[in-house]
């Protein structure tokens, strides 16, 4: 398409006004286009100011201090790394196998009228913002699920958490490893079929690995997407006030994001007065964020490249 | 490929008496996983509801009429779905004309070049950003850059104010907005672009009357469903200062004190009732703001829904 | 076929302009339901911000207020006593609810940028010590008890009975039931924090600094390991949610609660004592603290709005709101000692 738009027209534009016009559009178009690099720039300097005078402000030895208690001048980066290692793994416990089957099921098996009536129920599911469900995640996840695999849980628990953001994220797995199950063309399945394969031998030995650039590349933004999460977490998870460190799924706990929240519901308000205990934690806040950034920013850049690497051409 | 001929396979799909247990059984894995979804679901709309319920059948109208208060019995979500509104309204006529005309540069007068690959790879990176972090730009940006120095102190956006919020969460669906829409200008047949281009029509001609007619249905829906995302979203207001307590009015305004004061928004409501200790905020309003919530982003999920089937029909 | 296409396009683009304008306009005309009707005739705005222990009366003061006076901006927010002084000192706030005196520190900010303000004591609220309704084994604790529980030196106690040696060594009772020691409570940014370890802890923390046992750093400081939440509705459940738990928060807050959380009588010296408004009012309850709202001076001076929003909390209403907040109210000498402080500051 690109080739018929390249088509320098300028050469066939008639009139001078017309062509001035033109240029002008084009213009506006090329400064809209710019903007989103804007918006990157803006980001990436607004993280960074306030994470240097933070580093500046505080004691190094403070980030790997027991437990996330910015207040008390506490910033014990694995409390919080350990707690989003773990709701995003649990997230993906869940969400992988759902996402994946449901796509399958939808890809390969529905018939369309099926999934004409399947598809839109997902889409309401994927529709539904994140405080809903952290609203779910302590009011029937915890005391009905997790209370039950563990009786030493509170209704606050870093699982309950990461079960919300798996229902959260399974959507996403479901409706892009769905497209990448409809790509693979109808020929490779009509081969497997012609020498005899099953479907369920079509569809998981042909059909998969075919599509399994798409595939990895949803587990991967679902993961980034999960770890980004932050509103299921902050009413989920419970440690809103500082937490200690933990590596049990049972314990409360707080992930980047919920710390977040968690300053940010109070001392966002607060411009970060330099050196006192809520300014250094103010400006915490914003190396959380670049933290954040970096990670998610890593993981699709991986999506991205797996798509590239694995995707094979028909 | 030699797997595909496995063992098994002759016999069972030839002959089709036997019957094929593993493939059932796969089946039977995958559907459960797509009612496992479903049934997550329907708990989570049937607990929304049983908790929720009752205040607006008691409440009725007056729930949604009346302002905050610190006491249950009185009250309502007025503010905040005026706030959600007056965001949503923000985020239509910031981001969709924007990310609209970012999508019409990308596909149709952006060259292949380095740089127009490197705008296309910082726009899917910026959709994959998480909320909270474009709160965090809202906050250094609209709420303390352009929030601070002018006479009265509170500067272009007013500080943590409504234009505040509605600029960052215009900014947070902007990359969805270019996503959507760049995809439905590429599913425009270039055989219509080259027609128009024959008959003389410069580019910007063939935009207006070929490109973006065409992909009208496609950008519509994408913008609708990137309004229910900017509607549902917490964490970036939270950041920009959507107000976190029990009692706020702001009488008599004009619009642009409007824009430039106080807001609060359902999800925060929502999240503020959720985190107080009195189990009526908890258990009986928060559900029921919740539905309130559910309903409006329903309400434009299925108004894209709509519009797209009506275009689709018409064209 | 294309035209007919282009004009669908408009009329859709223009329906969805005038949605998109309608929602953008919408809160236009509903700030007038109050018919322009304008009985005291003071505009302008209230802010306040502080102590969300606080925040309730002030809340429900700015509720009464309002009825009377319709065209008045107010704001009543509670991210914890010190993020309120943080604001007021800045200026971005009129009034600070305070569940604690100023600090100097803070005292020391606000002179920084020239704010002052004017300090009125407005109740007194008790702090309970909670436990949940299944833990029988424990029916009083005094401050030592307390101290050796969630002082500084508790770290990694795991049970009660972990503390029974401290216990001992600072004079409490030194056995503890042989219990999971899980502990809730509100987290730094709280006043409720600070005003148990002032009140509770103070003086025992004191004396060990003395001996040595503690440094500097720990003297105004609890246990870390405990579960620390400023969000409310979690410190009822971490309470309710475990056998043997322990935690503080303020009297309402239990009270209103007491179907989920049991409070213990707590020992300041002279012996057992219940919290009730009585208790509380009296002083016997050894854990009372007396809650505040500071003023800024300048407020007063240039916005009358904030002036009457001030008297309307010193009068009877006001005083009203104190008690259905769940708080005590201040006997009458009190009261009225506020109100002249409030006198003398209106000037």
């Amino acid at each position: 398409m690109t080739v018929a738009t390249n088509a320098n027209p300028n050469l066939l534009v008639g009139s001078r006004r017309r062509q001035r016009r033109e240029d002008a559009i084009r213009g506006v178009f090329l400064t809209a286009g710019l903007s989103s690099m804007l918006i990157s720039v803006a980001i990436v300097f607004s993280l960074l100011g306030e994470s240097v005078s933070f580093l500046n402000n505080i004691e190094l030895s403070s980030l790997w201090t027991s437990g996330w208690f910015p207040r008390q001048g506490k910033f014990d980066l694995s409390t919080l790394f350990v707690g989003s290692l773990i709701v995003t793994g649990v997230a993906m416990i869940i969400a992988a196998p759902l996402g994946l089957g449901a796509a399958v099921f939808l890809a390969e098996y529905a018939p369309t009228r099926v999934r004409k009536i399947l598809k839109p129920i997902l889409e309401i599911l994927a529709g539904i913002p994140s405080i809903v469900l952290g609203f779910f995640a302590f009011r029937w996840i915890a005391p009905n699920v997790v209370q039950n695999l563990s009786d030493q849980a509170t209704l606050f628990s870093l699982m309950s958490a990461g079960i919300g953001v798996g229902i959260l994220v399974t959507p996403l797995v479901a409706s892009v490893s769905e497209d990448a199950l409809r790509a693979v063309p109808r020929t490779l399945r009509e081969a497997s079929y012609g020498v005899g394969a099953r479907k369920v031998t079509t569809t998981l030995r042909v059909v998969f690995p075919a599509a399994i650039s798409g595939i990895v590349a949803s587990l991967i933004l679902a993961t980034s997407r999960a770890i980004g999460e932050t509103m299921v977490v902050a009413l989920a998870a419970g440690g809103s006030g500082g937490t200690q460190f933990t590596s049990n799924p049972f314990d409360e706990g707080q992930t980047i994001t919920a710390a977040m929240a968690a300053l940010a519901a109070g001392t966002d308000a607060v411009a970060g007065g330099g050196g006192t205990g809520a300014g250094a934690a103010f400006q915490s806040l914003f190396f959380l964020g670049l933290l954040l950034f970096l990670i998610t920013l890593l993981l699709n850049f991986v999506a991205d490249r797996v798509v590239r690497r694995l995707r094979e051409a028909y | 490929m030699s797997a595909i001929v496995t063992p098994s396979a002759r016999p069972l799909s030839l002959t089709g008496k036997r019957i094929d247990w593993a493939g059932l059984g796969f089946l039977a894995a995958i559907l459960l996983c797509l009612l496992a979804c479903f049934a997550f679901l329907a708990t989570l709309l049937a607990q929304v509801f049983t908790d929720g319920w009752g205040t607006l059948a008691d409440r009725g109208s007056d729930f949604l009429t009346a302002d905050l208060s610190n006491s249950p019995s009185r009250a309502g979500v007025a503010q905040a779905i005026k706030g959600s509104l007056l965001l949503a309204g923000f985020v239509a006529i910031a981001a969709f004309p924007l990310g609209i005309a970012t999508a019409v540069y990308l596909e149709e007068y952006a060259r292949d070049t380095r740089f127009s690959r490197l705008v296309r790879l910082n726009i899917r990176n910026l959709a994959g950003v998480p909320s909270v972090v474009y709160g965090l730009l809202g906050l250094s940006v609209f709420v303390k850059l352009l929030g601070t120095d002018m006479a009265d102190g509170k500067g272009l956006t007013g500080g943590r104010s409504l234009l505040s919020g509605g600029l960052t969460l215009s900014v947070l669906v902007l990359p969805i907005v270019i996503i959507t829409a760049s995809e439905s200008i590429r599913a425009v047949p270039s055989i219509l672009r080259e027609g128009a281009f024959g008959l003389g029509a410069t580019q910007w001609e063939v935009v207006r009357t070929v490109v973006l007619p065409n992909a009208f249905a496609g950008i519509l829906t994408g913008a609708v469903l990137s309004l229910s995302r900017a509607l549902g979203e917490t964490a970036p207001l939270i950041l920009t200062g959507a107000f976190l307590g029990t009692f706020f009015r702001t009488p008599n305004q004009s619009f642009a004190d409007t824009l430039r004061g106080d807001y609060t928004a359902l999800p925060m409501v929502i999240f503020n009732w959720a985190g107080e200790a009195k189990s009526s905020f908890k258990l009986e309003l928060a559900p029921a703001a919740i539905i309130v919530l559910l309903a409006i982003t329903l309400l434009c999920n299925a108004a894209a829904v709509l519009l797209r089937a009506r275009y689709e029909r018409d064209a | 076929m294309l035209i007919r296409t282009q004009r669908v396009t408009r009329v859709a683009a223009l329906g969805l302009t005038a949605a998109m304008i309608f929602a953008a306009c919408g809160g236009d005309d509903e700030p007038d339901d109050n018919g322009g009707d304008t009985p005291s005739g003071l505009t302008g705005s209230v802010v306040v911000s502080g102590s969300s222990t606080v925040e309730p009366i002030t809340s429900l003061v700015a509720e009464l207020f309002a009825e009377d006076n319709p065209d008045v901006d107010i704001r009543v927010d509670g991210p914890g006593t010190g993020d309120g002084f943080q604001l007021f000192c800045q200026g971005e706030t009129d009034i600070s609810d305070a569940s604690r005196p100023i600090k100097d520190e803070e005292a020391t900010n606000c002179a920084d940028t020239g704010i002052e303000f004017v300090e009125l004591k407005v109740a007194i609220d008790g702090l309970s010590v909670v436990t949940s309704l299944n833990n029988d084994a424990v029916d009083c604790l005094s401050f030592a008890d307390l101290y050796a529980l969630v002082g500084p030196e508790s770290e990694d106690f795991e049970t009660w009975s972990d503390a029974n040696d401290l216990g001992a060594e600072v004079g409490g009772s030194g056995d503890y039931p042989d219990a999971p020691l899980d502990i809730t409570a509100p987290g730094a940014e709280s006043g409720t924090y600070d005003s148990f370890i002032e009140i509770a802890l103070g003086d025992i923390a004191e004396a060990r600094l003395e001996a040595g046992a503690i440094t500097e750093d720990q003297v105004e400081t609890v246990r870390p390991d405990y579960s620390s939440q400023s969000n409310d509705n979690q410190i009822v459940s971490g309470i309710a949610g475990s056998d043997a738990s322990l935690g503080w928060v303020g009297y309402a807050f239990a009270s209103e609660n007491a179907d989920q959380v049991r409070s213990l009588e707590v020992d300041g010296g002279d012996g057992c004592v219940a919290a009730d408004p009585d208790t509380i009012a009296s002083g016997d309850y050894p854990l009372a603290r007396d809650l505040y709202i500071y003023v800024s001076k300048a407020s007063i001076a240039e916005k009358p709005e904030v002036a009457a929003f001030v008297d309307f909390y010193l009068t009877e209403d006001g005083s009203t709101s104190v008690a259905d907040s769940g708080y005590v109210q201040l006997n009458d000498e009190a009261w009225q000692a506020t109100v002249d402080a409030w006198t003398a500051a209106k000037g």
